[in-house]
């Protein structure tokens, strides 16, 4: 079978690659250019579609006047707190589901499934409610705890199909090696699924990194907001100051940037495990 | 080094039978080889004395004390399976040394993340490293150590298998099918380390296969097992010169014995078909008797000479000898039936004889040759020769 050279076939696949940098870049460019435009401008001329520097120290010292830093810890504290929440317990969670054999178990696998099909605003009353009862209003604790109880059935599930995949003789020569069972999981069975850990890892942290529902609703003090309560703040009855707002979305996603570079080859290698017979 | 007695041990899987009742005596220092085809409940039954598969009923002991309840740890066995079971995120080294930082990790070591930092600490200490270069050396696997298992070939998985269940100097080996998995030749050469670490170690092997050439060449002594249940218990050579049944005489031995549906007229045997020969020596009671005779034990006659009289069908050359198989010829000349049904009568011949399929031959046997079988029961029946011809022999 003859088809296109193969100069003609690398041309159009970096002009593909091209576009595709374009179509996903463009957001984070426009967030940039917006964050270096002048609110008269956006608001009266129109914004001009190159990144301004010169307007840089002025959006900086807009910036200096928000608590920022602290949003973005508050945030850095829901989505870090979230992640190792549901990646503990997913991992005992997902372990018990793949290795057990216990009454309920179907049921069981059903009802964590049914979390991720209720939408968080249904919920919303009767949590807050419940978190009066508990003392967990206005807190970061609270939170993470409304968040994992969304994000743990995935991590949960994530986890044991990757459980699912490893040798059960594996486990089975480390207890004649004298390992005991918290062991063969903490020492054998978590490190052979290190890429699907990070799957998880990614999900529960942008599900605590997003986080916004929640937060704007049991949280009062300004203090304790996290990132995405404080951007939507600004956001006034008669005027919002977009080149502001731009600048911190910027910062706020930076973080969140960095992670998943960090974490993205373990993902990747984690979505595909197990699909493949080795 | 424990004597391991299995006391009616059975295994059920909720209404499915597994293994309805065993009993057996592991002397200290033995290789046994539990042989069977596939699904016979060899596999089972190590797993039982490993303590990875619960016992049903019946005692298992080592040494007289029933140890039914014990952990596999506590049990003081190496464990090979089949797959390796390697752990893949440790190198070679750590792979070897496993055992011996479990033997040292204290209770609170066993804490995540404690653990971790156990580990690389107990790596360096000095005996658990020089054990695990010892073991190591005496494997071949030195210049592997900082190796994964992903990027070694089959042959050398399996020796760090070994290494990993070596390394705690246990009592008792169990190995399941551990050269399933490799290519012909790797599996001549392991089982010569095998049958070598044996030799060297001077400890208990129980060694599961379905191989009966792996059993023949290891085994100081085998257990042909079928459906659970115990066939013959005796040495290699036991278990090829006189198989207890007709299910261990088809099982062991490449090609099988042949087995003959025989009825005796006079002095003479003649198959269904129709072939009749006069048999060379005595004969046990009963008109209906299976003739069990084995493809080396038959000779290669010219036609018209005493034996069975046969047509060569098919002729397999392997270099030093010749495999054929012969069909019966009836009484009128003829021989019936396909080419490949299972009626062919093998014979061994060393050698290169000049043999074409379609030959007439006579295969021709002396009377110690034969092994008759009831064909009731299949069970084996007293050689009717008399004893000094048996001493004889």
């Amino acid at each position: 079978m003859t088809g296109f050279p193969k100069s003609v076939t690398r041309l159009l696949h970096a002009v593909l690659v091209l576009a595709l940098v374009i179509f996903g870049g463009f957001p984070i460019y426009w967030m940039a250019t917006t964050a270096l435009s002048l609110n008269s401008e956006l608001y009266n001329t129109g914004q001009v579609p190159w990144p301004q520097l010169g307007n840089l120290p002025a959006m900086l010292a807009d910036l200096v006047q928000l608590p920022l830093m602290r949003w973005l810890v508050n945030t850095g504290i829901i989505a870090v707190g979230t992640t190792l929440l549901s990646l503990v317990l997913g991992a005992l969670a997902g372990y018990a589901l793949s290795r057990f054999r216990f009454h309920g178990k179907g049921p069981l696998g059903f009802l964590m499934f049914m979390t991720q099909v209720v939408p968080e605003a249904l919920i919303l009353v009767p949590l807050y409610a419940m978190f009066i009862t508990l003392g967990l209003l206005n807190s970061l604790l609270g939170l993470v705890i409304a968040n994992v109880g969304f994000s743990l059935p995935v991590a949960a599930f994530i986890i044991k199909g990757a459980i699912d995949a490893v040798p059960y003789e594996i486990e089975e020569s480390a207890a004649v090696d004298g390992c005991p069972r918290i062991s063969v999981l903490t020492m054998i069975v978590l490190p052979i699924i290190a890429p699907s850990l990070a799957a998880a890892a990614v999900i529960s942290f942008f599900a605590g990194w997003n986080e916004y529902l929640f937060a704007a609703t049991f949280l009062r003090d300004r203090e304790l907001w996290p990132a995405s309560v404080g951007l939507a703040s600004f956001i006034g009855q008669y005027e919002t100051p977009l080149s502001a707002v731009m600048g911190a979305a910027l910062i706020f996603s930076l973080p969140a940037v960095v992670f998943f570079l960090l974490i993205q080859r373990k993902i990747v290698a984690g979505i595909t495990a197990g699909a493949v017979k080795g | 080094m424990p004597d391991i007695q299995l006391n009616g041990v059975t295994k059920r899987f909720g209404n499915s039978t597994v293994i309805p009742r065993f009993d057996a005596s592991i002397a200290d220092g033995e290789f046994l080889v539990l042989l069977g085809p596939s699904g016979c409940g060899k596999s089972t039954l190590l797993r039982m004395i490993a303590g990875l598969t619960e016992i049903t009923s019946g005692t298992l002991a080592f040494d007289g004390q029933e140890v039914n309840d014990w952990s596999p740890s506590r049990r003081g066995v190496a464990f090979v399976f089949q797959s390796y079971a390697l752990y893949p995120h440790m190198t070679v080294r750590e792979n070897i040394a496993f055992p011996l930082l479990m033997d040292a990790f204290r209770k609170w070591h066993h804490i995540p993340l404690v653990s971790s930092i156990a580990r690389w600490n107990l790596m360096r200490r000095p005996d658990i490293a020089e054990r695990t270069n010892q073991i190591a050396e005496q494997l071949e696997l030195t210049p592997l150590m900082d190796r994964r298992p992903a990027s070694l070939s089959g042959g050398q998985r399996q020796r760090v298998a070994l290494a990993r269940s070596l390394v705690r100097d246990p009592s008792l080996y169990l190995l399941d099918e551990p050269l399933s998995n490799l290519d012909a030749k790797l599996r001549t050469q392991m089982r010569s380390e095998i049958s070598a670490l044996h030799q060297r170690v001077r400890k208990t092997f129980i060694y599961v296969t379905h191989d009966q050439v792996e059993a023949m060449t290891m085994a100081t002594n085998i257990i042909v097992m079928n459906h659970g249940e115990i066939q013959q218990v005796g040495t290699p050579d036991e278990i090829y010169a006189r198989p207890a049944n007709t299910f261990v005489a088809r099982f062991v031995g490449a090609p099988p014995m042949n087995l003959l549906d025989v009825r005796r007229d006079g002095a003479r045997l003649s198959l269904e078909a129709g072939t009749s020969w006069s048999h060379p020596g005595a004969f046990p009671a009963g008109g209906r008797l299976i003739l069990g005779l084995r493809p080396e034990r038959l000779k290669l006659l010219p036609e018209g000479q005493p034996g069975i009289p046969a047509q060569v069908a098919l002729v397999e050359r392997l270099g030093a000898e010749v495999i054929l198989g012969c069909r019966p010829v009836s009484a009128d000349g003829t021989s019936s039936g396909d080419l490949l049904r299972q009626d062919l009568i093998f014979v061994r011949v060393a050698g290169n004889p000049r043999v074409a399929p379609g030959a007439k031959v006579s295969l021709g046997y002396d009377a110690d040759a034969a092994i008759w079988y009831s064909a009731e029961t299949g069970q084996a029946l007293p050689d009717p020769r008399p004893v000094s011809a048996m001493v004889e022999a």
